[in-house]
Protein backbone atom coordinates (compact mmCIF):
# COMPACT_ATOMS: atom_id res chain seq x y z
CA UNK A 1 0.00 0.00 0.00
CA UNK A 2 2.91 2.45 1.00
CA UNK A 3 4.09 1.67 -2.28
CA UNK A 4 1.18 2.21 -3.98
CA UNK A 5 1.06 6.10 -2.74
CA UNK A 6 4.23 6.73 -3.16
CA UNK A 7 4.46 6.23 -6.50
CA UNK A 8 1.15 8.15 -7.11
CA UNK A 9 3.00 10.99 -5.17
CA UNK A 10 5.80 10.68 -7.81
CA UNK A 11 3.53 10.48 -10.65
CA UNK A 12 1.85 13.86 -9.21
CA UNK A 13 5.32 15.65 -9.05
CA UNK A 14 6.43 14.24 -12.53
CA UNK A 15 2.97 15.79 -14.02
CA UNK A 16 4.07 19.13 -11.77
CA UNK A 17 7.67 19.34 -12.61
CA UNK A 18 6.53 18.48 -16.83
CA UNK A 19 3.51 21.44 -16.43
CA UNK A 20 5.92 24.16 -15.00
CA UNK A 21 8.69 23.10 -16.91
CA UNK A 22 6.99 23.43 -19.77
CA UNK A 23 5.84 26.79 -19.35
CA UNK A 24 9.21 28.11 -18.56
CA UNK A 25 9.85 27.08 -22.46
CA UNK A 26 6.92 27.67 -23.67
CA UNK A 27 5.08 30.63 -22.49
CA UNK A 28 7.67 33.39 -23.08
CA UNK A 29 7.32 32.65 -26.66
CA UNK A 30 3.30 32.57 -26.54
CA UNK A 31 3.74 36.18 -24.82
CA UNK A 32 6.08 37.38 -27.50
CA UNK A 33 3.05 36.47 -30.09
CA UNK A 34 0.74 37.72 -28.01
CA UNK A 35 2.19 40.93 -27.38
CA UNK A 36 2.83 40.90 -30.90
CA UNK A 37 -1.40 41.28 -31.84
CA UNK A 38 -2.23 43.49 -29.10
CA UNK A 39 -2.67 47.87 -29.77
CA UNK A 40 -0.26 49.74 -28.29
CA UNK A 41 -2.74 50.96 -25.80
CA UNK A 42 -3.51 47.35 -23.89
CA UNK A 43 0.42 46.57 -24.31
CA UNK A 44 0.75 49.14 -21.76
CA UNK A 45 -1.99 47.88 -19.49
CA UNK A 46 -1.12 46.55 -15.98
CA UNK A 47 -2.16 43.73 -15.01
CA UNK A 48 -2.08 42.10 -18.10
CA UNK A 49 -4.22 40.32 -20.10
CA UNK A 50 -3.64 36.63 -21.30
CA UNK A 51 -5.57 36.89 -24.70
CA UNK A 52 -5.73 40.15 -26.30
CA UNK A 53 -9.31 42.50 -26.18
CA UNK A 54 -8.78 43.62 -29.43
CA UNK A 55 -6.98 41.40 -31.93
CA UNK A 56 -5.17 43.29 -34.38
CA UNK A 57 -2.59 42.57 -37.74
CA UNK A 58 -1.44 46.38 -37.56
CA UNK A 59 2.25 45.69 -36.21
CA UNK A 60 2.54 42.92 -38.85
CA UNK A 61 1.68 45.28 -41.32
CA UNK A 62 3.54 48.09 -40.05
CA UNK A 63 6.43 45.68 -40.26
CA UNK A 64 6.15 44.23 -43.56
CA UNK A 65 5.63 47.45 -45.32
CA UNK A 66 8.89 48.75 -43.87
CA UNK A 67 11.40 48.61 -46.20
CA UNK A 68 14.34 48.14 -43.70
CA UNK A 69 12.75 45.75 -42.14
CA UNK A 70 12.61 43.72 -44.87
CA UNK A 71 15.75 44.20 -45.64
CA UNK A 72 17.34 42.89 -42.74
CA UNK A 73 15.46 39.99 -43.10
CA UNK A 74 16.62 39.46 -47.08
CA UNK A 75 20.39 40.22 -45.88
CA UNK A 76 20.30 37.52 -43.07
CA UNK A 77 19.20 34.96 -45.56
CA UNK A 78 22.43 35.92 -47.88
CA UNK A 79 25.12 35.76 -44.82
CA UNK A 80 23.58 32.82 -43.62
CA UNK A 81 23.24 31.23 -47.06
CA UNK A 82 26.04 32.81 -47.86
CA UNK A 83 27.82 30.79 -44.74
CA UNK A 84 26.22 27.80 -45.11
CA UNK A 85 27.27 27.15 -48.90
CA UNK A 86 31.25 28.09 -47.81
CA UNK A 87 31.55 25.93 -44.70
CA UNK A 88 29.25 22.79 -46.03
CA UNK A 89 32.12 22.71 -48.57
CA UNK A 90 35.72 23.72 -46.93
CA UNK A 91 34.31 21.18 -43.97
CA UNK A 92 33.50 18.65 -45.90
CA UNK A 93 36.69 18.88 -47.73
CA UNK A 94 38.67 18.77 -44.58
CA UNK A 95 36.43 16.04 -42.91
CA UNK A 96 37.38 13.96 -46.10
CA UNK A 97 40.85 14.47 -45.72
CA UNK A 98 40.88 13.91 -42.24
CA UNK A 99 38.68 10.78 -42.48
CA UNK A 100 40.61 9.10 -45.58
CA UNK A 101 44.01 10.67 -45.57
CA UNK A 102 44.86 10.75 -41.90
CA UNK A 103 48.23 12.32 -41.24
CA UNK A 104 50.67 14.62 -38.93
CA UNK A 105 49.58 17.60 -40.58
CA UNK A 106 45.79 16.00 -40.41
CA UNK A 107 46.45 15.48 -37.07
CA UNK A 108 47.33 19.20 -35.63
CA UNK A 109 44.36 20.60 -38.01
CA UNK A 110 42.00 18.47 -36.02
CA UNK A 111 43.22 19.46 -32.29
CA UNK A 112 43.69 22.97 -33.49
CA UNK A 113 40.06 22.50 -34.96
CA UNK A 114 38.83 21.59 -31.25
CA UNK A 115 40.70 24.39 -29.78
CA UNK A 116 38.80 27.38 -31.55
CA UNK A 117 35.65 26.54 -29.62
CA UNK A 118 37.44 27.91 -26.71
CA UNK A 119 38.37 31.15 -28.16
CA UNK A 120 35.66 34.06 -26.96
CA UNK A 121 34.51 36.01 -30.51
CA UNK A 122 34.62 39.32 -28.44
CA UNK A 123 38.28 38.25 -27.87
CA UNK A 124 39.58 38.38 -31.20
CA UNK A 125 37.08 40.67 -32.74
CA UNK A 126 39.01 43.66 -32.36
CA UNK A 127 41.90 42.14 -34.32
CA UNK A 128 39.57 40.66 -36.88
CA UNK A 129 38.27 44.30 -37.01
CA UNK A 130 41.69 45.40 -38.37
CA UNK A 131 42.23 42.32 -40.30
CA UNK A 132 38.78 43.72 -42.72
CA UNK A 133 39.88 47.05 -42.75
CA UNK A 134 43.44 46.06 -43.91
CA UNK A 135 41.34 43.76 -46.80
CA UNK A 136 38.91 46.89 -47.37
CA UNK A 137 36.22 44.66 -46.32
CA UNK A 138 34.74 45.96 -43.45
CA UNK A 139 30.84 47.18 -44.10
CA UNK A 140 30.59 44.44 -46.45
CA UNK A 141 28.20 40.89 -45.66
CA UNK A 142 31.28 39.02 -47.10
CA UNK A 143 33.10 39.76 -44.07
CA UNK A 144 30.25 38.60 -41.98
CA UNK A 145 30.08 35.41 -44.16
CA UNK A 146 33.83 34.61 -43.87
CA UNK A 147 33.90 35.30 -40.05
CA UNK A 148 31.14 33.13 -39.56
CA UNK A 149 32.64 30.65 -41.95
CA UNK A 150 35.48 30.86 -39.59
CA UNK A 151 33.66 30.06 -36.02
CA UNK A 152 31.71 27.37 -38.03
CA UNK A 153 33.61 25.24 -39.95
CA UNK A 154 35.46 23.39 -36.75
CA UNK A 155 32.33 22.15 -35.81
CA UNK A 156 30.84 21.01 -39.06
CA UNK A 157 34.41 19.36 -40.10
CA UNK A 158 34.61 17.07 -36.56
CA UNK A 159 31.07 16.14 -37.06
CA UNK A 160 31.63 15.32 -41.07
CA UNK A 161 34.02 13.37 -40.46
CA UNK A 162 32.30 10.75 -38.57
CA UNK A 163 29.77 10.60 -40.78
CA UNK A 164 32.65 9.82 -43.08
CA UNK A 165 34.44 7.28 -41.43
CA UNK A 166 30.79 5.36 -40.98
CA UNK A 167 31.69 4.51 -44.98
CA UNK A 168 33.40 1.89 -46.36
CA UNK A 169 36.71 2.22 -47.67
CA UNK A 170 35.94 -0.39 -50.32
CA UNK A 171 33.78 2.27 -52.42
CA UNK A 172 36.49 4.22 -53.25
CA UNK A 173 38.59 1.04 -53.69
CA UNK A 174 36.36 0.17 -56.66
CA UNK A 175 35.78 3.57 -58.11
CA UNK A 176 39.60 3.42 -58.63
CA UNK A 177 40.04 0.30 -60.12
CA UNK A 178 36.72 1.75 -62.50
CA UNK A 179 39.65 4.58 -62.87
CA UNK A 180 37.72 7.23 -61.11
CA UNK A 181 39.76 10.17 -60.16
CA UNK A 182 39.73 11.10 -56.55
CA UNK A 183 38.09 14.45 -56.40
CA UNK A 184 35.10 12.33 -58.83
CA UNK A 185 34.74 9.59 -56.21
CA UNK A 186 34.06 11.86 -53.30
CA UNK A 187 31.80 14.20 -55.54
CA UNK A 188 30.01 11.42 -56.76
CA UNK A 189 29.93 8.49 -54.73
CA UNK A 190 30.19 9.97 -51.24
CA UNK A 191 29.14 13.12 -50.86
CA UNK A 192 25.26 11.11 -52.01
CA UNK A 193 26.12 8.94 -49.24
CA UNK A 194 25.88 11.24 -46.67
CA UNK A 195 23.18 13.50 -47.18
CA UNK A 196 22.09 13.16 -43.18
CA UNK A 197 25.57 14.75 -42.44
CA UNK A 198 25.61 17.13 -44.57
CA UNK A 199 22.12 18.44 -43.63
CA UNK A 200 23.09 18.06 -39.99
CA UNK A 201 26.37 20.13 -40.55
CA UNK A 202 24.01 22.52 -43.08
CA UNK A 203 21.77 22.96 -40.21
CA UNK A 204 23.81 24.01 -37.49
CA UNK A 205 25.98 26.16 -39.64
CA UNK A 206 22.74 28.17 -40.49
CA UNK A 207 20.96 28.20 -37.39
CA UNK A 208 24.67 29.82 -35.97
CA UNK A 209 25.08 32.65 -38.99
CA UNK A 210 21.21 33.24 -38.63
CA UNK A 211 21.80 33.91 -34.60
CA UNK A 212 24.80 36.37 -35.41
CA UNK A 213 24.78 39.97 -33.60
CA UNK A 214 28.30 40.39 -32.53
CA UNK A 215 29.53 40.64 -35.85
CA UNK A 216 27.16 42.71 -37.72
CA UNK A 217 26.79 44.95 -35.12
CA UNK A 218 30.76 45.58 -35.77
CA UNK A 219 31.73 45.28 -38.81
CA UNK A 220 28.54 46.82 -40.25
CA UNK A 221 28.25 50.42 -41.03
CA UNK A 222 25.19 51.13 -42.75
CA UNK A 223 21.61 50.13 -42.61
CA UNK A 224 20.79 48.77 -46.00
CA UNK A 225 23.33 45.95 -45.32
CA UNK A 226 22.69 45.08 -41.96
CA UNK A 227 21.21 41.89 -40.74
CA UNK A 228 18.20 41.38 -38.11
CA UNK A 229 19.37 40.96 -34.72
CA UNK A 230 21.53 43.97 -34.94
CA UNK A 231 19.01 46.02 -37.31
CA UNK A 232 16.40 45.65 -34.86
CA UNK A 233 18.85 46.43 -32.03
CA UNK A 234 19.55 49.78 -34.26
CA UNK A 235 16.44 50.67 -34.72
CA UNK A 236 14.04 49.58 -32.37
CA UNK A 237 16.23 49.96 -29.35
CA UNK A 238 15.78 53.10 -28.11
CA UNK A 239 18.07 54.73 -25.28
CA UNK A 240 15.17 55.20 -23.00
CA UNK A 241 12.02 53.42 -23.37
CA UNK A 242 11.20 50.61 -26.08
CA UNK A 243 8.47 50.19 -28.76
CA UNK A 244 6.90 47.10 -27.82
CA UNK A 245 4.91 46.45 -30.29
CA UNK A 246 7.36 46.70 -32.96
CA UNK A 247 10.05 44.88 -31.07
CA UNK A 248 7.70 41.56 -30.30
CA UNK A 249 6.34 41.98 -33.74
CA UNK A 250 9.73 41.24 -35.52
CA UNK A 251 10.83 39.09 -33.03
CA UNK A 252 7.95 36.75 -34.29
CA UNK A 253 9.46 37.45 -37.71
CA UNK A 254 13.18 36.58 -37.10
CA UNK A 255 12.17 33.28 -35.11
CA UNK A 256 9.79 32.37 -37.50
CA UNK A 257 12.12 30.62 -40.07
CA UNK A 258 14.17 29.00 -37.01
CA UNK A 259 10.87 27.66 -35.81
CA UNK A 260 10.14 25.94 -39.67
CA UNK A 261 13.83 24.22 -39.82
CA UNK A 262 12.86 22.72 -35.89
CA UNK A 263 9.48 21.94 -37.16
CA UNK A 264 11.14 19.98 -40.48
CA UNK A 265 14.20 18.74 -39.40
CA UNK A 266 14.47 18.25 -35.37
CA UNK A 267 15.58 14.82 -35.97
CA UNK A 268 18.34 15.87 -37.74
CA UNK A 269 18.94 18.85 -35.75
CA UNK A 270 19.27 16.62 -32.94
CA UNK A 271 21.34 14.00 -34.42
CA UNK A 272 24.30 16.61 -35.09
CA UNK A 273 23.88 17.82 -31.63
CA UNK A 274 24.89 14.86 -29.82
CA UNK A 275 26.56 12.51 -32.79
CA UNK A 276 30.15 14.50 -31.00
CA UNK A 277 29.27 14.10 -27.51
CA UNK A 278 27.35 10.68 -27.27
CA UNK A 279 29.91 8.56 -29.27
CA UNK A 280 32.68 10.34 -27.58
CA UNK B 1 46.96 10.14 -74.38
CA UNK B 2 45.48 12.61 -71.91
CA UNK B 3 47.66 12.54 -69.01
CA UNK B 4 46.07 13.39 -65.64
CA UNK B 5 49.17 14.82 -62.88
CA UNK B 6 49.22 11.93 -60.28
CA UNK B 7 50.22 14.05 -57.24
CA UNK B 8 50.53 11.21 -53.90
CA UNK B 9 47.80 11.00 -51.17
CA UNK B 10 49.26 13.03 -48.47
CA UNK B 11 49.50 15.90 -51.02
CA UNK B 12 46.26 15.67 -51.77
CA UNK B 13 44.80 15.03 -48.30
CA UNK B 14 46.38 17.78 -47.55
CA UNK B 15 45.38 20.37 -50.25
CA UNK B 16 41.31 18.64 -49.52
CA UNK B 17 42.39 21.01 -46.34
CA UNK B 18 43.48 23.87 -47.74
CA UNK B 19 40.37 26.03 -47.76
CA UNK B 20 39.16 25.12 -44.33
CA UNK B 21 42.74 25.48 -42.78
CA UNK B 22 43.14 28.81 -44.43
CA UNK B 23 39.54 30.10 -43.21
CA UNK B 24 40.06 29.41 -39.80
CA UNK B 25 43.49 29.86 -39.68
CA UNK B 26 42.82 33.51 -41.04
CA UNK B 27 40.23 34.40 -39.33
CA UNK B 28 40.35 33.11 -35.58
CA UNK B 29 44.05 32.01 -35.35
CA UNK B 30 45.95 34.96 -36.86
CA UNK B 31 43.67 37.43 -34.90
CA UNK B 32 43.73 35.22 -31.44
CA UNK B 33 47.52 35.92 -31.51
CA UNK B 34 47.18 39.76 -32.90
CA UNK B 35 44.80 40.71 -30.16
CA UNK B 36 47.66 38.96 -27.48
CA UNK B 37 50.24 41.05 -29.45
CA UNK B 38 47.98 44.29 -29.53
CA UNK B 39 47.89 43.90 -25.41
CA UNK B 40 51.24 44.84 -25.12
CA UNK B 41 50.87 48.40 -26.83
CA UNK B 42 49.34 51.63 -27.13
CA UNK B 43 46.85 51.06 -30.19
CA UNK B 44 43.73 53.77 -30.37
CA UNK B 45 41.55 53.23 -32.92
CA UNK B 46 40.78 57.09 -33.19
CA UNK B 47 43.99 57.21 -35.91
CA UNK B 48 44.19 56.48 -38.61
CA UNK B 49 47.76 55.65 -39.07
CA UNK B 50 48.77 53.15 -36.56
CA UNK B 51 52.59 53.09 -35.02
CA UNK B 52 52.07 50.85 -32.06
CA UNK B 53 53.87 52.26 -29.14
CA UNK B 54 55.11 49.50 -26.51
CA UNK B 55 53.79 50.85 -23.09
CA UNK B 56 55.01 48.63 -20.59
CA UNK B 57 52.22 46.25 -19.28
CA UNK B 58 50.52 50.26 -19.04
CA UNK B 59 46.98 48.18 -20.72
CA UNK B 60 46.82 45.83 -18.10
CA UNK B 61 47.92 47.83 -15.31
CA UNK B 62 44.96 49.95 -16.01
CA UNK B 63 42.11 47.58 -15.77
CA UNK B 64 43.89 46.11 -12.91
CA UNK B 65 44.31 49.26 -10.95
CA UNK B 66 40.75 49.96 -11.42
CA UNK B 67 39.69 47.30 -10.31
CA UNK B 68 37.34 46.37 -13.21
CA UNK B 69 39.13 43.24 -14.45
CA UNK B 70 38.72 41.74 -11.06
CA UNK B 71 35.06 42.61 -11.19
CA UNK B 72 34.75 41.40 -14.57
CA UNK B 73 36.10 38.08 -13.76
CA UNK B 74 33.80 37.56 -10.79
CA UNK B 75 30.67 38.32 -12.23
CA UNK B 76 31.45 36.30 -15.02
CA UNK B 77 32.25 33.34 -13.10
CA UNK B 78 28.96 33.77 -10.90
CA UNK B 79 26.98 34.16 -13.69
CA UNK B 80 28.66 31.04 -15.48
CA UNK B 81 27.76 28.70 -12.55
CA UNK B 82 24.19 29.70 -12.09
CA UNK B 83 23.72 28.93 -15.53
CA UNK B 84 25.37 25.19 -15.61
CA UNK B 85 23.99 24.46 -12.41
CA UNK B 86 20.00 25.44 -13.19
CA UNK B 87 20.78 24.04 -16.84
CA UNK B 88 22.16 21.01 -15.59
CA UNK B 89 19.62 20.07 -13.08
CA UNK B 90 16.76 21.37 -14.97
CA UNK B 91 18.02 19.45 -18.06
CA UNK B 92 18.38 15.89 -16.20
CA UNK B 93 14.80 16.47 -15.01
CA UNK B 94 13.55 17.31 -17.84
CA UNK B 95 14.98 14.45 -19.82
CA UNK B 96 13.78 11.86 -16.56
CA UNK B 97 10.72 13.49 -17.53
CA UNK B 98 10.49 12.85 -20.91
CA UNK B 99 12.45 9.35 -21.11
CA UNK B 100 9.39 8.35 -19.32
CA UNK B 101 7.79 8.36 -23.15
CA UNK B 102 4.32 8.72 -22.74
CA UNK B 103 4.22 11.42 -24.68
CA UNK B 104 4.04 11.87 -28.36
CA UNK B 105 7.46 12.41 -28.75
CA UNK B 106 7.92 13.99 -31.66
CA UNK B 107 5.86 17.26 -30.99
CA UNK B 108 7.36 17.50 -27.43
CA UNK B 109 10.56 17.65 -28.53
CA UNK B 110 9.99 20.13 -31.38
CA UNK B 111 7.99 22.60 -28.57
CA UNK B 112 10.73 21.87 -26.53
CA UNK B 113 13.29 22.95 -28.65
CA UNK B 114 12.10 25.86 -29.55
CA UNK B 115 13.74 28.32 -27.14
CA UNK B 116 17.02 27.01 -28.97
CA UNK B 117 15.73 28.25 -31.88
CA UNK B 118 15.44 31.32 -30.80
CA UNK B 119 18.08 33.89 -31.76
CA UNK B 120 20.02 35.02 -28.62
CA UNK B 121 19.17 38.89 -29.25
CA UNK B 122 15.65 38.09 -29.78
CA UNK B 123 16.04 35.90 -26.38
CA UNK B 124 17.42 39.01 -24.83
CA UNK B 125 14.63 40.98 -26.11
CA UNK B 126 11.82 38.50 -25.33
CA UNK B 127 13.25 38.77 -21.21
CA UNK B 128 13.56 42.73 -21.16
CA UNK B 129 10.10 42.65 -21.80
CA UNK B 130 9.04 39.96 -19.81
CA UNK B 131 11.01 41.35 -16.58
CA UNK B 132 10.35 45.08 -17.90
CA UNK B 133 9.67 46.90 -14.89
CA UNK B 134 6.14 48.58 -14.98
CA UNK B 135 4.51 46.45 -17.31
CA UNK B 136 5.78 42.89 -17.56
CA UNK B 137 4.50 39.37 -16.97
CA UNK B 138 7.28 38.58 -14.26
CA UNK B 139 6.41 41.03 -12.09
CA UNK B 140 2.47 40.62 -12.59
CA UNK B 141 2.48 36.92 -11.66
CA UNK B 142 5.12 37.35 -8.78
CA UNK B 143 2.85 39.95 -7.35
CA UNK B 144 0.13 37.88 -7.97
CA UNK B 145 1.76 34.88 -6.16
CA UNK B 146 2.92 37.45 -3.34
CA UNK B 147 6.16 37.01 -3.73
CA UNK B 148 6.43 40.61 -4.13
CA UNK B 149 5.15 43.77 -2.42
CA UNK B 150 5.41 45.75 -5.39
CA UNK B 151 6.64 45.93 -9.19
CA UNK B 152 10.49 45.75 -9.24
CA UNK B 153 12.74 46.73 -12.33
CA UNK B 154 14.43 43.92 -12.62
CA UNK B 155 17.32 44.99 -15.20
CA UNK B 156 17.60 48.05 -13.58
CA UNK B 157 18.41 46.80 -9.97
CA UNK B 158 22.04 45.89 -8.92
CA UNK B 159 20.90 43.26 -7.23
CA UNK B 160 18.77 41.33 -9.71
CA UNK B 161 20.02 42.29 -13.02
CA UNK B 162 22.80 39.39 -13.40
CA UNK B 163 20.10 36.85 -12.43
CA UNK B 164 17.76 38.18 -14.52
CA UNK B 165 20.03 37.45 -17.59
CA UNK B 166 20.70 34.54 -16.38
CA UNK B 167 17.19 33.25 -16.21
CA UNK B 168 17.14 34.41 -19.98
CA UNK B 169 20.38 32.34 -20.13
CA UNK B 170 19.00 29.19 -19.09
CA UNK B 171 15.63 29.42 -20.99
CA UNK B 172 18.13 29.33 -24.20
CA UNK B 173 20.43 26.79 -23.14
CA UNK B 174 17.89 24.43 -21.30
CA UNK B 175 16.96 22.71 -24.44
CA UNK B 176 20.59 22.23 -25.37
CA UNK B 177 21.05 20.07 -22.04
CA UNK B 178 17.61 18.31 -21.86
CA UNK B 179 17.96 17.17 -25.66
CA UNK B 180 21.71 15.88 -25.10
CA UNK B 181 20.81 14.06 -21.42
CA UNK B 182 17.86 12.57 -22.96
CA UNK B 183 19.58 11.12 -26.27
CA UNK B 184 22.21 9.58 -24.00
CA UNK B 185 19.34 8.17 -21.49
CA UNK B 186 17.63 6.61 -24.88
CA UNK B 187 21.25 4.81 -25.68
CA UNK B 188 21.22 2.77 -22.07
CA UNK B 189 20.27 -0.50 -23.18
CA UNK B 190 16.82 -2.08 -21.38
CA UNK B 191 17.76 -4.83 -19.91
CA UNK B 192 20.01 -2.69 -17.74
CA UNK B 193 16.73 -1.38 -15.96
CA UNK B 194 15.37 -4.36 -15.98
CA UNK B 195 17.87 -6.50 -14.28
CA UNK B 196 17.77 -3.59 -11.54
CA UNK B 197 13.90 -3.86 -11.13
CA UNK B 198 14.44 -7.85 -10.67
CA UNK B 199 17.01 -7.24 -8.12
CA UNK B 200 14.36 -4.90 -6.46
CA UNK B 201 16.13 -1.55 -6.72
CA UNK B 202 14.67 1.17 -6.27
CA UNK B 203 14.17 4.18 -8.56
CA UNK B 204 16.60 6.50 -7.24
CA UNK B 205 19.38 3.50 -6.81
CA UNK B 206 18.55 2.91 -10.49
CA UNK B 207 19.40 6.59 -11.27
CA UNK B 208 22.29 6.69 -9.39
CA UNK B 209 23.90 3.13 -10.28
CA UNK B 210 22.63 2.63 -14.02
CA UNK B 211 21.79 6.23 -15.61
CA UNK B 212 24.09 8.27 -14.06
CA UNK B 213 27.20 6.10 -15.17
CA UNK B 214 25.85 5.57 -18.49
CA UNK B 215 25.36 9.30 -19.02
CA UNK B 216 28.82 10.09 -17.92
CA UNK B 217 30.64 10.84 -21.19
CA UNK B 218 27.47 13.25 -22.16
CA UNK B 219 27.17 14.96 -18.90
CA UNK B 220 30.89 15.98 -19.42
CA UNK B 221 30.48 16.56 -22.65
CA UNK B 222 27.55 18.89 -22.37
CA UNK B 223 28.44 20.84 -19.66
CA UNK B 224 31.71 21.73 -20.74
CA UNK B 225 29.87 23.19 -24.07
CA UNK B 226 27.55 25.04 -21.61
CA UNK B 227 30.53 26.26 -19.36
CA UNK B 228 32.52 28.12 -22.93
CA UNK B 229 29.00 29.37 -23.83
CA UNK B 230 28.13 31.48 -20.71
CA UNK B 231 31.69 32.07 -20.51
CA UNK B 232 31.44 33.78 -23.73
CA UNK B 233 28.18 35.36 -23.58
CA UNK B 234 27.53 38.65 -25.34
CA UNK B 235 24.53 39.62 -26.74
CA UNK B 236 22.30 38.64 -24.07
CA UNK B 237 24.07 41.01 -21.92
CA UNK B 238 24.51 43.82 -24.53
CA UNK B 239 21.14 44.00 -24.92
CA UNK B 240 19.48 43.48 -21.72
CA UNK B 241 21.86 45.42 -19.21
CA UNK B 242 24.79 46.84 -21.13
CA UNK B 243 26.90 45.88 -18.63
CA UNK B 244 24.61 47.87 -15.98
CA UNK B 245 23.36 48.43 -13.61
CA UNK B 246 26.94 50.07 -11.47
CA UNK B 247 29.00 46.92 -13.40
CA UNK B 248 26.77 44.78 -12.25
CA UNK B 249 26.47 42.33 -15.19
CA UNK B 250 29.96 43.82 -16.89
CA UNK B 251 31.30 40.54 -17.76
CA UNK B 252 34.54 39.78 -19.27
CA UNK B 253 33.11 40.28 -22.61
CA UNK B 254 31.57 43.56 -21.62
CA UNK B 255 34.32 44.69 -20.42
CA UNK B 256 36.49 43.62 -23.82
CA UNK B 257 33.95 45.28 -26.00
CA UNK B 258 33.30 48.56 -24.40
CA UNK B 259 37.33 49.27 -24.24
CA UNK B 260 37.62 48.50 -27.69
CA UNK B 261 34.66 49.67 -29.89
CA UNK B 262 32.96 52.23 -27.07
CA UNK B 263 36.27 53.77 -25.71
CA UNK B 264 38.02 52.86 -29.06
CA UNK B 265 41.08 51.65 -26.86
CA UNK B 266 42.06 48.86 -28.87
CA UNK B 267 45.09 47.66 -26.72
CA UNK B 268 43.23 48.18 -23.45
CA UNK B 269 40.70 45.43 -24.93
CA UNK B 270 43.16 43.21 -26.25
CA UNK B 271 44.41 43.09 -22.80
CA UNK B 272 41.30 41.97 -21.04
CA UNK B 273 40.65 39.68 -23.81
CA UNK B 274 44.20 37.84 -23.64
CA UNK B 275 43.70 37.77 -19.64
CA UNK B 276 40.45 36.09 -20.36
CA UNK B 277 41.82 33.46 -22.82
CA UNK B 278 44.72 32.59 -21.14
CA UNK B 279 41.85 32.05 -17.82
CA UNK B 280 39.45 30.11 -20.42
CA UNK B 281 42.14 27.66 -21.62
CA UNK B 282 43.40 26.90 -18.01
CA UNK B 283 39.97 26.41 -17.08
CA UNK B 284 38.90 24.16 -19.90
CA UNK B 285 42.25 22.14 -19.54
CA UNK B 286 42.06 21.58 -15.69
CA UNK B 287 37.92 20.39 -15.92
CA UNK B 288 39.00 18.13 -18.41
CA UNK B 289 41.72 16.53 -16.44
CA UNK B 290 39.44 17.10 -13.12
CA UNK B 291 36.34 14.98 -15.18
CA UNK B 292 39.15 12.59 -16.42
CA UNK B 293 40.46 11.75 -13.00
CA UNK B 294 37.00 11.33 -11.51
CA UNK B 295 36.34 8.72 -13.56
CA UNK B 296 38.95 6.13 -12.47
Amino acid sequence: MKREAQKIAGNAAAVIASIILGLFLLFPIYWLLVTSFKVNMEIYRFPPDLIPRTFTLENYREIFSDNSVMQYILNNFIVAFGTTLLTMTASSLAGYSLSRYPSIFGKIVRTSLLSTQMFPIVGLILALYVIFRNMNLINTRFSLIISLSAVTIPFSTILIKGFFDDITRTLEEAAQIDGCSRLRTFAVIILPLSKPGLLAIGLYTFMQAWDDFLFAVTFILTDVKRTLSAGIAMKFLGEVSYDWAMVTTVSIAGVLPMFILIFLFQKHMVAGLTAGAVKG
Amino acid sequence: MARTIKISSSVFGSLLMLPAAGIVGGFIFLPVIQSVYYSFFTFKLTRKKLPLIWNNFDNYRQVWETGRLQNAFSITFQFMLMVVAAVFILGLILALLLNRGRTNERLTRSLGLLPWGTPTVITALLWSWMFQGEYGFINFLLLRLGLIAKPISYLVNPSTALAAVAVAAVWRQLPFMFIMLLAGMQGIPGEMYEAAYIDGANRLQTFVHITLPFLRNVIRASILVTIITNFKQFPLFWTMTGGGPMNKTETLAILTYKNAFVNLDFGVGAAVAAAWMVVLVIFSLVYSRMVREAEY
